[in-house]
């Protein structure tokens, strides 16, 4: 809901450039950048309906950023540790930046600490696990154009939220079989939501993603993930940013970098970016029909 | 004890130089304008060329003169001087009439007072601007705009080309005092800043204050925007209507009580505007589901009830709404009435009290289906504020009075609509009382040398019903250094507030003192110092002024904002008045600034506490003026070299940074000139530094998206900003009414920067992907020439 602000900013943004212009002046501006800093992506998955049989975590680091060459630095040296505060579990690197480990099953309720090592500095996150809710429902349906939609068939479904607790939910959306998420104003209300305002209720006609559309005789794959609020809140700061870009017009407080979860043990100045998250996850396969 | 110092040395200071034992007599009553009988402020009296008064806000001049002879001269700018001799033998009420310099350029007409009150008065950064003068400077759509006006003045600009909120000597937008008829305004802007809320037509005068701020005045930091309305026409009714591309108005004016008399026992004046319906829908059909429209309501009326006793009445009310169709739906205004009385108690003693009513609210609906609701949040304030002004003699004059103000803030309210799943919910409601008393003495201790010194004590307490949230520690946020960012503490319980109960007391002495030594007839040096202190704190998500702006009073975690302010200028007069100079350099230090902690998340957030932090602030800088007041060209060229910076725990590796408002450089050029009987020519030209920015320094992704990295806040500079904008206004033949202004906005199309981003290109082919490749993008606002048409008649 909060991100219907967003929404509204952004229309007013569309105004605005009916009477201004836009520019790309990439090539004009030369820009200061940072030395490259650790980059974290991945986490702990438990899926009931395919149960992940390798956990991953990537590890890069940042870039310029208009460089727009296709090669990602990757970090392949890093010794990389999760345990849960028994056991200790070894990630292997496994090629492209990702380690992974096959022994993990992840556990509700239970703290996964990230350790890793990398040029001699300690990094370090936290996260607990917390159940999502199953699907009442999946199924799929045909909406009119609007001003922020366009015409086709969507995935959708029903669930209930559990009353009393505080729930977080992030959705992925898969056609054929391929995630797709797109940089869209609309990401930070629609991916990721916060059960505040519908707390205990049964809702109906949840739509996952409203960017991605369907053909009749696709496979629609959708998940629910059951999200720590404090990843809720890094995933927000992470579609904002990511499809405001740090446009200052709209960008009051001024655009920071997205603090994450990981922290540098050994040298706080060295700041890490990214987050290593742990999740539930509801998932349903269909086809879409009529 | 230094607040009790600064007291007493205060005290002592007012009293001495009042005691005079002279045959004198007060010489008291209104200065108005002659054909519509509309009180006039700021009005200079001279007696023997020397001894001088002005009149005050209701027109109203008292000075207390030795018996004997004088020769009087009355003068006001864009006004035929009065000269006249007169007696002074006993008390004495006399009224004086003015009347309006018209076209007639050669005539000859006397000058010499008619700039010197820029020389001679104790006020230094003040500005002030008539409707007149606004109207002829080209503005965006035709749409006069008083706050894009004063921008034009050296040391107050804007973040931006559609942010109507403004900036005076580095100082955000909230911290400025806006007042219509002294009835605070929060939202001065109309249309997502694109406009501001004044209707050009129904305001009389316009006066800003950017330091050496009187005690009468208080509540924000950084400067006061005085705005009045016309009284209306007391001798006959008249009524004018105009029409724009963006808007039509109308307005009416005329006496009450008129009778056989010249003039009516009082007037009133109402004054309507609204725009198109659909102010954006012209421009492409893909907007037909837009809906962007404003309306705004100005009126006033006075009536006098004897000689010595005249009520005021004035409002205001504008609301402006923006929806689409099956998405958003919004509407927010302003609404305010004042009631006034003043009162001549005596020859030399004046009594206003004021009694004012002021309302903020916006709505915001969310009509996507399945999950509609209306957010709602409200600002009332109620407001007294007697004064009494006391005329001792010709070089003594106090001020002093109380301004109470209650404050109760709605923050949020959701309601479900369309029977949806949404929970209703109410964020708690605020309560605050401020006060101000001050006092303000005026004193004039030889030829060269005048005073005008104050107090204001101010007070905020917040007040119950409340729960207040008790942190871990203390204190909502605590700085974690090693991670470079602010941790939010666990509440660990609440403490209940009655009804009326005080919850946080603050309080202050705020000094004021301004002074003027002249050099010689035409030059003098002013220095002042003022102490201000902001109790309400605006939260806001963007640069510009926006509806969904969020006040925030001051409580247990949330402190005051303070600031002392010194300034220092020059001033002088060239060729009798046909040219006058000023310049000024002023030092700003600012305590407990407030600033959005990194990552802040404002919206729907009932604890804001854990959303900004504060810290400290500096400004400082030099403006330079020369005006041209005489001949067929008359405007201004300004030039202002100014910092301002803020250091706050937690923010840019806890180093100073550049505001949002910080500008190096501004050069400001407003010409006027006057063709012949009917055409009259306007232009202004702008230059501005590149505003301060931050760019990205690093990039990485993060579930298939690109993320941008950053390093330090406001690192980066934009382009340099620069404006021409021209004007054209045909005057309608003697006899008729009708009268054309033509426009046109950025005349040489300079695609300014109003902003540099960078983001991911996430469209190929109109189709919606997460390309990996990044760009930076330069948006311009009014990238090309805006033209634009009006059309005014009087009836």
């Amino acid at each position: 809901m909060k991100a219907l602000i967003t929404t509204v900013i952004f229309i007013v943004t569309i105004i605005l450039f009916c009477t201004s212009c836009e520019v790309d002046v990439t090539n004009d501006l030369s820009i200061a950048n940072s030395a490259p800093r650790l980059v974290v992506e991945g986490g702990l998955e438990r899926n009931l309906n395919t149960p992940v049989t390798r956990q991953r975590i990537r590890l890069t680091t940042t870039r310029d950023f208009l460089n727009n060459d296709e090669t990602v630095p990757l970090v392949e040296d890093a010794v990389v540790t999760v345990t849960d505060g028994n056991m200790a579990y070894d990630f292997s690197y496994s090629g492209n930046g990702v380690y992974t480990n096959t022994e993990l099953i992840p556990e509700l309720n239970t703290t996964y600490t990230l350790t890793v090592l990398w040029n001699d500095e300690e990094y370090e996150a936290r996260e607990t696990l917390t159940e999502v809710p199953a699907f009442d429902r999946v199924y799929s349906e045909f909406e009119e154009e609007t001003l922020i939609t366009d015409e086709g068939y969507f995935a959708k479904f029903d669930t209930t939220d559990p009353a009393g607790v505080a729930n977080f939910y992030y959705h992925r959306v898969a056609r054929n079989g391929a995630f797709i998420i797109v940089p869209d104003p609309g990401n930070s209300d629609v991916l990721v939501l916060s059960d505040e305002f519908f707390d205990g209720q049964k809702r109906v006609g949840v739509n996952p993603n409203d960017e991605i559309l369907f053909a009749l005789g696709d496979e629609a794959t959708v998940q629910q993930l059951g999200i720590s609020e404090r990843y809720y809140n890094y995933l927000y700061e992470v579609f904002v940013q990511s499809s405001s870009g740090g446009f200052s017009f709209v960008g009051n407080p001024p655009p920071e970098s997205v603090r994450g979860n990981v922290r540098n043990m050994t040298n706080s100045d060295n700041r890490p970016l990214g987050f290593f998250y742990t999740a539930d996850v509801a998932e349903a396969t269909f086809e879409i029909t009529e | 004890m230094n607040q009790f110092k600064i007291a007493v040395c205060f005290g002592c200071l007012l009293f001495c130089g009042t005691l005079f034992a002279q045959q004198e007599f007060a010489l008291s009553g209104y200065v108005q304008e002659a054909s519509s009988s509309e009180k006039l402020f700021g009005v200079t009296l001279v007696f023997n060329g020397e001894i001088g008064t002005t009149t005050n806000a209701y027109g109203f001049y008292s000075v207390t003169l030795p018996e004997g002879e004088y020769s009087l001269e009355v003068g006001y700018l864009g006004f035929r001087t009065i000269l006249q001799d007169i007696t002074v033998s006993e008390n004495e009420k006399r009224n004086f009439e003015l009347v309006e310099e018209t076209n007639q350029l050669d005539e000859v007409v006397v000058k010499s007072n008619r700039v010197t009150k820029a020389i001679t008065s104790t006020e230094m950064s003040v500005a002030t601007l008539k409707t007149e003068t606004i109207k002829k400077i080209p503005s965006v759509l035709g749409e006069p705009d008083l706050v894009k006006s004063i921008q034009l003045l050296p040391g107050v600009s804007s973040v931006n080309e559609a942010a109507s909120g403004f900036n005076v000597r580095g100082g955000s937008a909230d911290q400025n005092l806006v007042l219509l008829d002294e009835a605070t305004l929060y939202n001065a802007s109309h249309l997502f800043g694109f406009f501001s809320v004044f209707n050009s037509d129904a305001i009389k005068d316009v006066k800003l204050y950017k330091g050496g701020i009187p005690s009468v005045y208080g509540g924000r930091l950084s400067s006061v925007l005085d705005v009045k309305q016309k009284e209306g026409n007391a001798k006959q009714f008249n009524g004018l209507a105009s029409v724009g591309l963006i808007s039509a108005k109308a307005l009416v004016e005329g006496p009450i009580a008129k009778g056989e008399g010249a003039a009516g026992k009082g007037s009133y004046m109402v004054a309507g505007r609204r725009s198109y319906a659909d102010v954006f829908t012209f421009l492409s059909s893909e907007f037909k589901d837009v809906k962007a429209y404003f309306y705004d309501l100005n009126m006033k009326a006075n009536y006098e009830l004897n000689e010595n006793n005249r009520l005021y009445l004035s409002g205001y009310f504008g609301r402006d709404k923006f929806g689409i169709k099956g998405l958003v739906n919004t509407f927010w205004g302003n609404g305010s009435g004042t009631l006034r009385w003043t009162s001549v108690l005596s020859d030399k003693v004046f009594l206003q009290t004021s009694g004012i009513y002021s309302n903020y609210d916006y709505n915001l609906d969310n009509l996507r289906s399945g999950a509609e609701f209306r957010w709602k949040s409200v600002i009332n304030n109620y407001n007294i504020k007697p004064r009494i002004s006391w005329f001792i003699n010709g070089n003594n004059t106090i001020k002093a009075g109380t301004d109470f103000t209650y404050y109760n803030f709605k923050p949020g309210q959701i309601s479900p609509l369309e029977g949806s799943s949404v929970v209703p919910e109410t964020f708690q409601e605020n309560f605050a009382l401020e006060t101000g008393t001050y006092i303000d003495y005026q004193q004039k201790l030889s030829d060269k040398l005048s005073l005008q010194y104050g107090l204001r004590y101010s007070t905020f307490d917040r007040l119950g019903k409340a729960e207040v949230n008790e942190y871990e520690t203390g204190n909502p946020l605590t700085y974690n250094a090693e991670q470079d960012s602010y941790i939010v503490n666990p509440v660990t319980g609440t403490t209940s507030y009655k009804s009326g109960e005080t919850i946080k007391s603050y309080n202050a002495f705020e000094p004021r003192f301004s002074m003027r030594y002249l050099l010689t007839d035409n030059s003098s040096i002013k220095g002042s110092y003022n102490r201000m202190n902001q109790y309400l704190h605006l939260i806001s998500n963007t640069t510009s002024a926006t509806p969904l702006d969020v006040w925030a009073p001051s409580g247990r975690y949330l402190k005051p904002q303070s600031l002392d302010q010194y300034a220092l200028g020059y001033f002088k007069n060239f060729k009798e008045g046909a040219y006058d100079l000023s310049l000024e350099g002023y030092y700003k230090d600012i305590r407990d600034v407030t600033d959005f902690k990194n990552g802040a998340d404002l919206l729907f957030t009932e604890s804001v506490e854990t959303e900004f932090v504060q810290g400290k602030g500096r400004a400082y800088g030099m403006e330079l003026q020369v005006n041209k007041n005489d001949g067929k060209l008359t405007g201004w060229l300004s030039y202002t070299l100014a910092r301002s910076e803020s250091k706050v725990l937690g923010i840019n590796n806890n180093k100073y940074y550049p505001t949002n408002s910080d500008q190096l450089h501004e050069l400001n050029a407003v010409g006027i000139y006057k063709l012949n009987d009917r055409w009259d020519f306007g232009a202004n030209f702008v230059y501005g530094s590149g505003r301060p920015v931050t760019y990205p320094t690093g990039r990485y992704s993060q579930n298939g998206l690109v993320l941008a990295d950053y390093s330090d806040r406001n690192g980066n500079r934009l382009p340099a900003y620069h404006r021409l904008d021209i004007s054209a206004t045909l005057n309608p033949k003697s006899g008729k009414n009708g009268k054309w202004t033509f426009g046109l906005v950025n005349a040489y199309g300079r695609q300014n920067a109003s902003s540099i981003y960078f983001s991911e290109v996430g469209e190929v082919n109109d189709q919606e992907v997460a390309t990996g490749q990044t760009q930076a993008t330069k948006l311009s606002i009014f990238g090309f020439p805006l033209p634009s048409i009006s059309y005014e008649f009087k009836f």
